[in-house]
């Protein structure tokens, strides 16, 4: 590319060795001196130098984005599994929050009832479509025998009609072979509950007099059964008077919502013992 | 494998009926997997095979259900005794013969469950709320496992 020959070489050694000197004797002078010759070069140089800059950022830039994104997404990865953890936690709060609420009104409701009762977690339903049953968590162990009411705070929910040690299956008061007999609260008029294949229930037997009307609560009446007096058991929303009929029939929506079934009482005893006062023994009195 | 097959079913086939299913229910309406699995069993094992499970399943089952406590165990075994007698003599079995073998033998189960007095007085509304989803639902369900079944086990091999 450049040939120089030893003349040219010579001469350059002596350009240099006094621009050394030069430095040395006079830095001051030398300095601006180089900058007025350096001046065109580093134009010259700062464009390649611009280029390689550039490239350097954006390669930099790109190294460091990816060395960052390798941090962020691990740390992303981290954020990620504590919020499950921490919505994971949230819901089952939620739940237990729930759970709370519920049992605690169900012990209220336990303390308030005049029966003795015994409460049960709903674990299943019937194993066939064809009976509308419930399996409890509860049975012989607990007190637990065939034919005892099952009640929620809401009203009845039907009876126990198999069991064995620890657990029971009861039959549902909206099951068509289910009966239940049941008082017009404001009427006082009897008649006797039984399921329909619609999930409702209905009154039979109301007599051809009674001056039933839509909206009256249905409740036990106590007579039969293992259910105590006075439990909801429904509102009337459809009364059927047969022509030529001796009773009335009524359409019944139940109180308890049997689709959300998860804590019920079982009644053990109607109504509950009175144990007599505790009499203090009178002191005789010495005559 | 087939003792084990049968002692998962007998052990896990009744959990699931009872709890699971209430998820997938149409219109209030579960299908009765005991009643699948039973047919499949005398389908692909045999009758012997179906006529034994379909007791114990069918006996669990009533276990389980506020019925009475035999309704089950014959409609099932004689679902298992039926499902063996198909597989033995129908030649060739696709998804479209065992769709009509499931569908019939749920009819018939909801017929006897109906003689037993399960459907209450009013027997249309129980042949047409219960009966008739519930025999459509193990067709499907059945066709579907049959399906899944089919390459696995050949009914020559009969589970073994």
């Amino acid at each position: 590319m450049f040939r120089s020959t030893s003349g040219t070489r010579r001469v350059l050694l002596v350009l240099c060795a006094l621009l050394l000197s030069l430095v040395f004797v006079l830095p001051k002078q030398s300095r601006t001196l180089l900058q007025t010759i350096g001046k065109p070069l580093a134009d010259l140089v700062a464009i390649p130098l611009e280029l390689f800059s550039s490239a350097d950022r954006r390669v930099g830039g790109v190294w460091d984005r990816y060395v960052a994104l390798r941090k962020v997404e691990e740390e992303n990865r981290q954020l990620r599994r504590e919020i499950e953890f921490l919505r994971g936690q949230a819901a089952d709060l939620r739940e237990m929050a729930a759970a709370n609420q519920r049992l605690g009104a169900l012990l209220r409701f336990q303390a308030n009832t005049p029966s003795q009762t015994v409460a049960a977690r709903v674990v299943g339903r019937d194993a066939t479509n064809w009976y509308r049953g419930v399996l409890l968590d509860k049975g012989e162990q607990d007190g637990i025998q065939a034919e005892m009411g099952v009640i929620t705070l809401t009203g009845a929910v039907g009876r126990v009609v198999k069991t064995r040690a620890s657990s029971s299956v009861v039959l549902l008061i909206t099951d068509p072979n289910n009966a239940v007999t049941s008082l017009i609260q404001r009427t006082r008029d009897e008649g006797i509950i039984e399921g329909t294949f619609e999930g409702k229930a209905r009154m039979k037997y109301i007599p051809l007099l009674s001056t039933v009307r839509i909206g009256d609560p249905v409740v036990t009446s106590g007579l039969t059964g293992g259910f105590p007096k006075g439990v909801p058991i429904g509102t009337i929303t459809n009364i059927q008077k047969d022509e030529g009929g001796l009773f009335q029939t009524a359409e019944v929506q139940p109180e308890a919502d049997f689709t959300k079934l998860e804590e019920v009482l079982v009644v053990t005893v109607p109504r509950k013992i009175e144990e007599p006062p505790a009499v203090p023994p009178t002191e005789k009195k010495q005559p | 494998m087939k003792p084990l097959l049968y002692l998962g079913l007998a052990v896990g086939l009744m959990p699931i009926q009872t709890t699971l299913l209430d998820h997938v229910s149409v219109t209030g309406v579960r299908p009765d997997l005991c009643l699948i699995a039973v047919s499949l069993i005398g389908f692909f094992g045999g009758r012997s095979d179906g006529l034994l499970m379909g007791a114990l399943l069918g006996f669990e089952q009533d276990l389980f259900s506020a019925g009475d406590a035999w309704v089950n165990i014959i409609t099932k075994a004689v679902i298992g005794l039926s499902g063996g007698l198909v597989g033995r003599y129908v030649a060739h079995v696709t998804p479209v013969t065992v769709l009509p073998m499931v569908l019939g033998l749920s009819v018939c189960s909801g017929i006897a469950f109906m003689f037993a007095g399960a459907g209450g007085p009013d027997q249309l509304a129980a042949v047409r709320v219960v009966l008739l989803p519930q025999a459509l639902l193990d067709s499907a369900l059945g066709v579907a496992a049959y399906w899944l079944l089919a390459e696995r086990f050949k009914r020559d091999d009969s589970l073994v």
